[in-house]
């Protein structure tokens, strides 16, 4: 059974999981949130979905407590993405405190190109009830 | 698409408003492309149980509909160099209707910052906060 979030302290760095922004999960993704913007933009993925996928790198890492909300998100796009590159995304616990039986939790997440570069940068914040860590 | 110059913007111009239907379906979809099954999201039964007291959408699909917003105000600018800090206020649900809103609040040289939000039809912040283009 894959922990949760709530297992994890300040500092914890999630294993990197490389992706390819494949044509098929990009058109899902536009499809999903019918972006009608980003067909201007021949090959390039919607910004968006690279924040889509760093959270899902948190996601196939640790699942969310029971009661979890996503608070807060802070996002940088660094340069455009192409359909079909590959990437790798990261994900660090930058802090975590504890008021009134909830759990607040900041995660720095980023996003690489093949050489290292980066794409994108940004940080969630999430708050889930302090029993769900008990 | 053409890109918005900072001198077509003037301090209170508001960006063209992106309008979405909340559905179930769309969630289930969403779910599939971020991988977030989280039960509050899909499971109409067990969200009715939580504080919620029914499924909502996830945040990140609501940030979609901003980047449409923002994609289609400023072009390559928001993808290769868009910046975003917001808040979650409320959650968005089935049979809701969303209504992005965008208003400049600063331009500098090529930066451009503006207070966006997300509302739903009774006029309830969904979404709040700020972004910004180099």
């Amino acid at each position: 059974m894959t922990a949760t979030l709530a297992a994890f302290g300040k500092g914890h760095e999630f294993p990197p999981i490389s992706f390819e922004l494949s044509e098929d999960w990009v058109a899902g993704y536009v499809a999903a949130v019918e972006d009608a913007s980003i067909a201007a933009h021949s090959g390039v993925v919607p910004p968006m979905a690279l924040a889509t996928l760093a959270v899902r790198t948190l996601l196939d890492s640790a699942g969310l407590p029971a009661g979890a909300v996503h608070v807060g998100q802070e996002l940088n796009f660094l340069r455009a993405a192409a359909v079909g590159e590959s990437l790798a995304a990261r994900a660090t616990i930058t802090s975590r405190g504890e008021r009134a039986g909830w759990v607040l939790m900041g995660l720095e997440l980023s996003i690489g190109d093949a050489d290292g570069s980066p794409v994108m940068s940004g940080r969630a914040t999430l708050t889930f009830p302090a029993e769900a860590a008990a | 698409m053409p890109e918005t110059s900072a001198t077509e913007l003037a301090v209170g111009s508001a960006l063209p408003p992106v309008v979405k239907q909340i559905t179930q379906e769309k969630i289930g979809r969403y779910a599939d492309a971020s991988g977030d099954h989280n039960r509050l999201h899909i499971d109409p039964e067990f969200a009715a149980t939580t504080q919620f007291e029914g499924t909502i959408a996830h945040g990140m699909l609501l940030l979609g509909y901003i980047s449409e917003m923002m994609t289609a105000a400023f072009g390559s600018r928001w993808i290769e160099r868009g910046r975003l800090k917001i808040r979650f206020r409320a959650p968005a649900r089935p049979g809701d209707t969303i209504t992005t809103a965008g208003s400049v609040t600063a331009v500098d040289g090529r930066r451009i910052a503006c207070d966006i939000e997300c509302k739903n039809q009774a006029g309830d912040v969904l979404v709040s906060g700020q972004a910004e283009v180099g």
